[in-house]
């Protein structure tokens, strides 16, 4: 039979997004791929060149719609390391809350999504309703349900709310008694195993040399986490341990892996928010006003010519990266190149030809399983 | 209770990692120190200098001496007003992962204090400075991992940086028409005019005219 190219998007359930995979086919067989990005490209890094290091994290709230807080932080710790500054240990524990909720959202999001792909339109709606209980939490910290602009260079916008902490509790509590509801309903489905397992192996190497990171290698059965390898925040001081999944093929991680991984990452989530809700310095239930020295601590405005710095970070999708140089517009005031590491714009060309072998069917679980988020990968 | 890599071993790995480097490559421009990050923990790092001719020779090094199996992020910038020697200048930042196979039904839980030598996680930021001219180009690592593929391609969308020896080089992030040597995060294209604002009315630039040349905001 004779081989077509299909192609599948931009506007596909499958591809989560703005993007076209080009798929050849001979039969029902994937046999090469091609994938095209770039139709939400909006040049943060050039806009970025005209703002100053505090204009710029409204920007990085936007880079993902779905994971506003992390890429938020992530500009912070990079832009924290340009400026020389020292944060308040309570602030650091109020980002790591939020940054944590905001993992739980967006995994929800993600298995919300990664549900109808299956087939699975229920798992869509539950999922919607427990990401509304961290969507409130943020806009409670935030003041907005999406784009939060909370964290600030040097410490973050304000403080917890009084009854935050109880309110963050209850619903974590309650949430983790909906993850084993989820399971229930996913580990038990003929469906949902049978178009997940044993399909779209990547194994742990391959995937670091191609620049795959975050949930996708440790479901591959290493856990490496940027967390603890390139440590940031107070992670060292809280309870939790990287999520990891242990492969059933010398192939490696498939589809089942990595929707485990991030159930399990889910879990540690919780597990981190709660014990640090009760570590958090000042206590749970205080409020200090916006700018006390307890949550933001003075930070320079103007960095030097020369002056470079970056951060690693884990966002909810992979080790996120941005590399700021000083010097720029206004004697320093703006960046003169930043730039971004998204790391999904290196994971989706690598998961275009992972697909090479298995049938037309198996595309939306195998690219849904990376979870693709086209609004960081185009930035 | 939580884990991270101490200080004492990031700075371990990134003396006795420059201490080869520097032997190896002693006799040339190659500079490498130890650095370290200013915000909160002070990790090290490694910082290579590098000429062009011998970026190549030093990145099979890394990948194959030193272990560094990931390549994080390629970033080109233009510095119009920089000196003859250094008028673009391409930044690689590439990471070691102590990251092996498994076998089925297993795993490696990887804990950081008793990681050890080559193990333990370390970032590098490799300089490559450029010559001015309006063909800056450098060898490109395409081959020595498959993660800097698609990060060489945005930079040269976006810089216009050439890579020798990539194959199938194209655009990624701009329109695939995009006319040839348009590079929007070159430092000519500026994103405001006297009496429109670019992002808005001209997003890519085309419609500008010769008259607007030094009328920038």
């Amino acid at each position: 039979m004779a081989q077509m190219w299909i192609t599948m998007g931009p506007q596909h359930p499958m591809t989560h997004g703005l993007w076209t995979l080009r798929v050849k086919v001979d039969g029902e067989t994937v046999v090469d791929t091609e994938a095209e990005l770039g139709y939400i490209h909006r040049g943060v890094e050039k806009i970025a060149e005209s703002r100053d290091f505090t204009q710029i994290t409204p920007y990085c709230d936007r880079l993902c719609y779905v994971s506003a807080m992390t890429w938020a932080n992530s500009y912070i710790y990079a832009a924290e390391d340009l400026l020389e500054v020292e944060v308040p240990e309570r602030a650091e524990y109020i980002r790591l809350i939020s940054a944590e909720c905001q993992r739980l959202a967006s995994h929800l999001m993600w298995l919300g999504a990664y549900g109808p792909d299956i087939g699975s339109l229920t798992l869509m709606t539950w999922c919607m309703r427990d990401r509304e209980m961290f969507l409130d939490l943020l806009q409670e910290l935030g003041g907005s349900r999406m784009h939060y602009n909370y964290p600030r260079i040097g410490g973050v916008k304000r403080d917890i709310p009084v009854g935050f902490a109880d309110r963050l509790v209850a619903k974590v509590k309650l949430f983790e008694k909906r993850i084993e509801e989820y399971e229930m309903m996913l580990d038990e489905s003929t469906i949902w195993l049978v178009r997940l397992q044993g399909v779209g192996y990547a194994n742990a190497e391959d995937m670091v040399n191609a620049g795959v990171s975050g949930p996708n290698i440790r479901a591959a059965g290493v856990n490496y986490d940027a967390r603890w390898a390139h440590p940031y925040s107070v992670y060292d001081q809280v309870d939790w341990e990287p999520a990891v999944e242990k492969p059933t093929s010398v192939k490696g991680a498939d589809c089942y892996d990595r929707y485990r991984v991030r159930m399990e990452e889910m879990r540690q989530s919780c597990r981190m928010i709660l014990d640090a809700i009760e570590k958090i310095p000042g206590g749970k239930n205080t409020n200090y006003s916006n700018g006390d020295e307890m949550i933001l601590a003075k930070a320079p405005t103007r960095a030097p010519e020369g002056a470079t710095g970056f951060s690693n970070y884990e966002c909810t999708r992979g080790a996120s990266k941005f590399y700021i140089q000083g010097g720029g517009d206004g004697r320093g005031k703006n960046p003169y190149r930043l730039s971004i590491r998204s790391p999904m714009f290196i994971t989706i060309p690598y998961v275009a030809k992972t697909m090479i072998g298995y049938k037309v069917a198996d595309i939306p679980a195998i690219m849904g399983s990376f979870d693709p988020c086209i609004g960081e990968t185009d930035r | 209770m939580g884990m991270r890599v101490s200080n004492e071993q990031s700075d371990s790995a990134a003396e006795s990692c420059v201490a080869i480097l520097s032997k190896r490559f002693g006799g040339s421009d190659v500079v490498s120190t130890v650095e370290h990050h200013s915000n909160a923990f002070k990790m090290a790092f490694v910082r290579i200098h590098c000429p062009p001719q011998h970026w190549p020779a030093v990145a099979k090094s890394l990948r194959f001496d030193h272990g560094a199996n990931y390549c994080s992020m390629v970033t080109g910038t233009h510095f119009p007003e920089g000196s003859d020697d250094r008028g673009w200048e391409v930044v690689y930042h590439l990471m070691r992962q102590p990251v092996v196979d498994q076998k089925p039904f297993t795993n490696t839980v990887l804990v950081a204090s008793e990681l050890t030598g080559s193990d333990i996680p370390l970032e590098f930021e490799i300089l490559v400075a450029l010559p001015q001219g309006d063909e800056p180009s450098v060898p490109s690592v395409q081959s020595v991992w498959v993660g800097a593929d698609w990060n060489e391609k945005e930079t040269w969308d976006l810089v216009g940086i050439r890579f020798e020896g990539h194959e199938n080089m194209h655009r990624v992030l701009n329109p695939h028409d995009s006319p040839e040597g348009f590079h929007p995060l070159q430092k000519q294209h500026k994103l405001r005019y006297h009496d429109y604002n670019e992002m808005y009315d001209d997003a890519q630039g085309f419609g500008r005219k010769p008259t607007d040349e030094g009328r920038v905001k």
